[in-house]
């Protein structure tokens, strides 16, 4: 069996001047969850678009399950379910119907089409809901009715294009228990999100995308240790004179600091115990000091340390 | 796959509120305004009675009385006279008893006492029998042996004039209004016709895009979607057909079989109009909806819905127009099926029709057959 299900090659797509894609590279392996993570606008429906052949593109070359992908393959399309980020079912059939019709687009078999809905039905949880229309269900039932439409066909190859947009905390972790859930069922994802809190807790690997160009990609503890910040620790202080911060940003691993009048913040690189031998220096010299909090490096840690921003706006 | 297609585009059409108010309510509501506007109308305007007349015949005219006995249209006699004198003529004119006085004497004179068609047609009654007595005077005076030929002559002048029925058909003018109704609903299917392109194509819909991961071929799934929307459509016209004959009660002549198979062929032409127009460009469902219930309203406007000559006066500035615009070649189906005995014009409008379906289905198909596109 081809261990590799998706390959991109040097793909490029540009909408005039501007280039949405700058010769991207990706694989994914059978049995990965693939999280494309990066700001709005920067690639990653567009990648999406182009793997499904939606999309032109100027350059590059796509294969899914080892066959260049193209708008006619129907034999791969049949094993690829799509969850698209805005919602795609129709108004006017029930929850039931609309698993049915889209499942009707690659299961002929009636008997095992019924079989499949319910499944589909019994995954996302949706059983009391099957004769509501889906501008009566929430926003969170709706995105799993969006959900059981793209993979009661059970694909192979699942891909997922920000499915928790707008949805609350509650539906948002049914939906990554469910994704998982997929994996472990034998589903190759692929995951596109901003949020990087659901990408470090649900994908194997993450690629990293800006302006079109993957700029990092690995597992989460490899895309953190690619960067210098291992442990951020802030703690509440007042009255720090230069002469106080100045000792602290001494301290070996210690390679920056920052101090508003109330908190200092001291980014560390490498070491442990890091944090006793700052509060060390502290009551050395007679500084009290409130709250203490020590972060762990994260997926935006690793975004602004290679890009020079957030990797989302704080809004979001 | 196929049938399966069909069977939910036709679960999704019947149940679109948008597509039951224009295909169904709004026709059924207009039919009805046009029913208590224009009832009775026609027989006001066109259907002939007998005018009440009072004539004072001060010499005895008996040439006069013997036309007067003798004058009758649509089979019934042109004038109701009463004999009296000039005091009683004016009383009964001022009662509203009679509509005009007839004066005998060297040429026949006419007072009325308000305007109307009754008192336009004795004014023109009274004109034309004055000139033929001049004619026939002034032929006595130079040939008396003429005289009784030229009688003659205008009598059969007279006689030649005649209504010869062209149709066992409804010759009511309102009907055309009724008949424009019924091409407007043809062309309201055009929004059942573009909701085919927005939900196949990917840069339209998120329902396009995911129909397009799919392994249904593109083809499959505009086949079944313009097949339901036809039978959406025949339904929808067969019932306005049906509402309009049997509820309203609209004379459409004798062949309803046949009404009802233009009525059907009128509806694809409305689906494929709008399953061309969904083509064209990537803006949203709604404001192509506007443009294409705009379009139909202007149409249907130039075909006469609004202004009843309108047709004719297109067929006066632009000759060409009424042939290709589907609204006028709508109601002409309907009018020629009414009107004419033969089916040679019929025929010519149903084959109109359906070149005209067939070539927007094929564009249609033509601008969605891309398969990647440039921009979602």
């Amino acid at each position: 069996m081809e261990n590799t299900v998706v390959k991109i090659e040097n793909l490029v797509k540009r909408y005039g001047d501007l280039i949405a894609l700058d010769h991207l590279d990706l694989e994914i392996k059978r049995g990965e969850v693939l999280g494309l993570l990066g700001p709005n606008g920067s690639g990653k429906t567009t990648t999406i678009n182009c793997l499904l052949s939606l999309l032109a593109f100027n350059k590059g070359r796509i294969e899914i399950f080892g066959k260049e992908m193209s708008p006619v393959a129907y034999d791969i399309k049949k094993n690829i379910g799509i969850i698209m980020q805005n919602v795609a079912v129709f108004d006017e059939l029930t929850v039931y119907e609309n698993i049915d019709y889209f499942c009707g687009l690659y299961i002929t078999d009636k008997a095992k089409r019924k079989q499949y809905v319910e499944e589909a039905i019994h995954f996302t949880g949706l059983e009391e809901f099957l004769k509501f229309y889906p501008k009566k269900l929430s926003g969170g039932l709706l995105r799993r009715l969006n959900i059981a439409c793209g993979i009661a066909h059970k694909p192979e190859l699942i891909i997922l294009d920000e499915p928790t947009v707008a949805v609350d905390p509650q539906s948002r972790n049914k939906i990554l228990e469910g994704i998982q859930q997929l994996n472990r069922d034998g589903a190759t994802i692929i995951y596109t999100s901003h949020y990087m809190e659901e990408v470090e807790q649900i994908c194997t690997r993450i690629a990293i995308m800006d302006k079109g160009r993957k700029i990092a990609e690995g597992t989460k503890d490899e895309l953190k240790r690619m960067i210098k910040n291992t442990e951020t620790i802030t703690i509440e202080v007042i009255g720090l004179s230069d002469a106080d911060r100045s000792v602290v940003a001494g301290l070996p691993h210690v390679y920056d600091t920052a101090y508003d009048g109330s908190k200092l913040t001291i980014y560390c690189s490498g070491g442990k115990h890091n944090l006793i031998r700052i509060l060390g220096v502290l009551q050395e010299r007679e500084l009290s000091f409130g709250r203490v909090y020590t972060e762990l490096p994260t997926l935006n840690d690793v975004f602004l340390e290679i890009t020079g921003k957030a990797l989302r706006d704080k809004e979001e | 796959m196929f049938l399966h297609n069909i069977k939910y585009e036709l679960l999704t059409a019947l149940r679109t509120k948008d597509l039951i108010f224009w295909l169904i309510l709004f026709p059924i509501l207009l039919g009805l305004f046009f029913k208590f506007a224009f009832d009775g109308i026609y027989e006001q305007v066109t259907q002939f009675s007998t005018i009440d007349t009072a004539v004072v015949d001060e010499t005895d005219d008996t040439a006069f009385r013997s036309v007067i006995e003798s004058v009758e249209t649509q089979g019934k006699p042109l004038l109701n006279v009463v004999y009296t004198d000039r005091e009683e003529a004016k009383k009964m004119l001022m009662d509203g008893d009679v509509k005009g006085i007839i004066y005998t004497g060297d040429e026949l004179s006419l007072s009325v006492a308000e305007n109307g068609i009754d008192q336009t047609t004795l004014k023109f009654f009274v004109e034309k029998y004055n000139l033929n007595s001049r004619i026939i005077k002034r032929t006595a005076e130079k040939d008396p042996a003429e005289a009784a030929k030229a009688a003659a002559v205008l009598s059969e002048t007279a006689d030649a004039v005649k209504e010869i029925p062209l149709t066992d058909g409804n010759t009511d003018n309102f009907i055309q209004y009724f008949y424009n109704l019924l091409a407007m609903v043809a062309l309201f299917g055009s929004t059942v016709g573009l909701h085919i392109s927005n939900v196949n194509q990917a840069n339209l819909s998120a329902i396009g895009a995911r129909k397009n991961c799919s392994p249904t071929p593109k083809s499959t799934g505009i086949s079944a979607a313009l097949m339901s929307s036809y039978i959406i459509e025949t339904l929808c016209m067969i019932l306005s057909v049906t509402y309009l004959r049997f509820v309203l009660g609209i004379d459409f002549g004798e062949r309803l079989h046949l009404v009802y198979l233009s009525a059907a062929v009128s509806g694809t032409v409305g689906v494929s109009l709008g399953f061309c127009l969904g083509s064209l460009g990537s803006l949203n469902e709604n404001a192509k909806t506007g443009i294409s219930i705009t379009l139909s309203l202007f149409l249907c406007f130039l075909s006469g819905l609004m202004v009843g000559n309108m047709k004719t006066i297109m067929a006066q500035k632009l000759p060409w127009f009424n042939k290709v615009n589907p609204a006028a070649v709508i109601s002409d189906s309907f009018y020629c099926l009414n009107m004419y005995s033969d089916y040679e014009r019929f025929t010519e409008k149903i084959i109109t029709m359906l070149v005209m379906s067939a070539a927007l289905a094929l564009l249609g198909f033509f601008m969605t057959r891309r398969k990647k596109y440039a921009s979602l």
